[in-house]
């Protein structure tokens, strides 16, 4: 009895294992604690369905395997040590936030296993110089310089910064001041950082009022710069002060949250709602009919363009799928993310990778675009000011 | 199962009865080859990750089983190891075992400031005070840039002994579970000794306790101390494995009620318990990974149906068989005693 369960559990394993053959196993984790964040796990997963319902990749099903790293940094890593060594995944996506794909790099580094990533825009994440990690969001190198230049040009030079505490938000907005300063000379006239989860600005903007600024800055996440902007009215700080604000007002929460505050508020982002090309208009109606979203943001389109590029790499890569074979199919992967030229989707520029594992190889994006609300709510509109395609060097 | 339990016990008997040592070098020695038996070097993570909540736990059981404190400020105290050995790795460019004692050098120091209150505040209000200092810990590491502040800080370098660099997790094992084996057995050594019963007095009733020439005190602020022993150890720990990297969000309410979890789930007070908790309920957290939308709610759920129906937790179902066991065998052992007597009597006549 004992021996023909022992052949049972044998036969069972292997034919688990001869299931897994053949199928290329991705494993995606990423922030999944708000509705958007979901949406975002959502569409990954319904992409990756239909390629497989069209017949797979090169005759191979594709398995997503899908977690929430809730943006901690702690579930990243086992996250991606799960990938890694227990599911032993072709392909690693994520993550969301810039604190948690910051150390899954060296974890990718280790266990030589290519890393994508969606969302996160902090610089210092391409700047460890992983042979394993490509970057398809702008870096906040790029988004610094063409705010910075707008900013001078246009608006003027007394400005005043506020910024959460979340990484992508600091690293967007102290690099911004840095750029002010190294460029044009100028220091800010406010300078202030707040809490996270903070939700009454007033204090900072009173002070802010006396300052008399040209341009206010917001960095942070969308329901902070939602109420940041709506306060900086409610303190008496008029329509003429310009308020500008990191990459996450490009989020739809925001115009609904914050209503008329939005309007005339400028960002820059990797992809415009209002953007009139067929392809962006098209994907704009797919994802308000499936998914219910009235503003489209770039978190959407740069998750959708990172699936058209592992479809690429992949369709490119020469693959045998056997488990003996993972470490080559890994580096085969690699090599094709890094062949991956010129892609055209919906970001706001080409995205390009090349082999050497630097900042200027693997920050795909460089093209960012200058956007302003036209009108706030939940029928926003908005209106590209500018779009500039970066020196591939900028920003190291 | 309780035969194995049984079996378990006799072994260790038999063992302690040759040395007090022996129990844990044994425990040590069949430990060694557990990274050989495992799947992947994820299970070898999880272990190690284990072997640091088990640290964790046992620190808290301390304070919280042994002394009875309500403090909810562990994980701060966690946070202040993790970030003294990231700081000296990464800015000094200090060795492990230089970070390692002046992370539990720097949590201790903390430590006091946690106990403190413990003079004058009891049961909730020392919970809301504890609560505060783990908030303010955290909020000022999000703040501060030298603490690398909401981008954490990265780069912290593996321990490294003799030109002999520990680079993965298998490796890391070696450092992590000896140390968790020792932290255990000091647990132990604590609770047998006269601290150890302070301790239990002052839980149990510190007027009383104070009126037998305990100082009260000095007594609680030892626990807090003690316990922040064990958080700066496991802190300093958890910063120097792979991939070396710190961040405020690993040191949140929600850690601190995963602790609190591993302590009431293993039962108050029971440094096995603490153990088994902190075992099961890392295991559980990473079975349940793919369940995300439900765990926190999994989690809340096992801790009011402990405190409800098990309200010692699974160290008290244990240690209740022992006790009945032990009852029964000293009831039949009188039994026989008696029997013996009356048969000899019997035979007198």
């Amino acid at each position: 009895m004992k021996k023909s369960l022992n052949c049972l559990v044998i036969a069972g394993v292997l034919a688990a294992g001869s299931a897994w053959a053949g199928e290329i196993r991705i494993g995606a984790t990423m922030r999944m604690i708000s509705e958007n964040g979901q949406k975002y796990g959502e569409m990954m997963q319904d992409e990756f369905a239909a390629i497989n319902e069209s017949g797979g990749i090169n005759g191979h099903t594709v398995k997503l395997i899908l977690l929430n790293d809730e943006c901690k940094s702690d579930k990243g890593v086992a996250n991606a040590n799960k990938f890694a060594y227990q599911d032993n995944v072709h392909l690693i996506i994520g993550s969301t936030c810039s604190s948690v794909s910051l150390p899954i790099v060296d974890v990718t580094a280790q266990a030589e296993v290519p890393q994508i990533i969606p969302h996160s825009t902090n610089d210092q994440i391409t700047r460890k110089n992983s042979a394993w990690v490509f970057r398809v969001p702008i870096s906040s190198r790029y988004y610094k310089g063409v705010v910075s230049k707008y900013l001078h040009d246009k608006v003027g030079d007394q400005i005043a910064y506020v910024y959460a505490s979340d990484a992508a938000a600091m690293s967007e907005t102290q690099g911004l001041i840095q750029q002010m300063r190294d460029v044009y000379g100028v220091e800010p006239v406010y300078e202030a950082q707040t809490q996270e989860k903070e939700i009454d600005f007033r204090s900072h903007l009173v002070t802010i009022k006396d300052l008399n600024p040209d341009a206010i800055f917001f960095g942070g996440l969308q329901e902070p710069i939602a109420r940041f902007l709506v306060q900086s009215y409610e303190v008496g700080i008029p329509a003429s002060v310009v308020r500008a604000a990191g990459s996450a007002a490009s989020n739809a929460p925001v115009p609904k949250l914050a209503g008329d505050a939005v309007k005339g508020v400028f960002f820059s982002a990797a992809y415009s709602d209002s953007d009139d090309r067929p392809i962006a208009q098209l994907f704009n109606s797919y994802v308000r009919s499936r998914y219910g979203i009235k503003g489209v943001d770039h978190d959407f389109s740069q998750a959708y363009d990172l699936i058209r590029i592992v479809e690429i790499a992949l369709g490119n890569a020469d693959l045998s799928l056997e488990d003996d074979d993972l470490a080559a199919d890994r580096t085969a992967i690699r090599d094709a993310i890094a062949n991956v030229q010129g892609y055209e989707g919906l970001a706001s520029g080409p995205i390009s990778f090349c082999a050497d594992p630097t900042p200027e190889c693997r920050d795909g994006n460089r093209t960012p675009v200058l956007i302003q609300y036209l009108e706030g709510g939940e029928d926003f509109k908005v209106g590209i000011l500018d779009r500039v395609t970066m020196p591939v060097e900028f920003g190291l | 199962m309780l035969t194995l339990i049984d079996g378990i016990e006799a072994f260790i008997g038999r063992l302690k009865a040759i040395h007090p040592l022996l129990p844990w070098l044994v425990a040590l020695l069949l430990l060694l080859p557990v990274p050989h038996f495992t799947a992947n070097n994820y299970q070898v993570y999880l272990i190690n990750f284990i072997c640091i909540m088990i640290i964790l736990a046992t620190g808290l059981n301390i304070v919280k089983g042994f002394a009875g404190q309500v403090t909810v400020g562990h994980v701060a105290l966690y946070a202040i190891g993790a970030y003294t050995s990231a700081v000296l790795s990464t800015k000094f460019g200090m060795p492990f075992y230089v970070n390692l004692p002046v992370s539990i050098l720097a949590a201790m120091i903390f430590g006091v400031l946690v106990g403190l209150p413990s003079f004058r505040l009891e049961g909730a209000y020392l919970a809301l005070a504890t609560l505060a200092f783990a908030q303010a810990v955290e909020v000022y590491i999000r703040v501060t840039n030298y603490l690398g502040a909401a981008s954490g800080i990265g780069g912290i370098k593996p321990p490294e002994f003799f030109g002999f660099t520990l680079r993965n997790y298998d490796e890391y094992y070696y450092l992590v579970m000896p140390i968790m084996l020792l932290a255990v057995y000091a647990s132990f050594a604590i609770l047998r000794s006269a601290t150890g019963r302070a301790f239990m007095a002052v839980r149990e009733d510190p007027i009383s306790a104070a009126s037998m020439g305990v100082n009260v005190r000095r007594y609680k602020l030892i626990a807090f101390v003690m316990s922040a022993f064990y958080a700066g150890l496991a802190g300093s720990l958890y910063a120097h494995m792979l991939p070396g990297y710190v961040h405020p969000n690993n040191f949140t309410v929600i850690e601190m009620v995963t602790v609190l979890l591993m302590v009431v789930l293993g039962g108050i007070g029971n440094i096995w318990g603490g153990i088994i908790g902190a075992i099961i309920v890392t295991i559980v957290a990473d079975i349940t990974r793919e369940y995300y939308f439900y765990q926190l709610l999994l989690f809340g759920a096992v801790i009011v149906g402990t405190v409800l129906f098990m309200p010692k937790g699974i160290g008290g179902i244990i240690d209740r068989y022992f006790v009945n066991r032990r009852f029964v065998a000293a009831r039949e052992l009188t039994a026989v005693a008696k029997r013996g007597v009356v048969g000899s009597a019997s035979r007198e006549e």
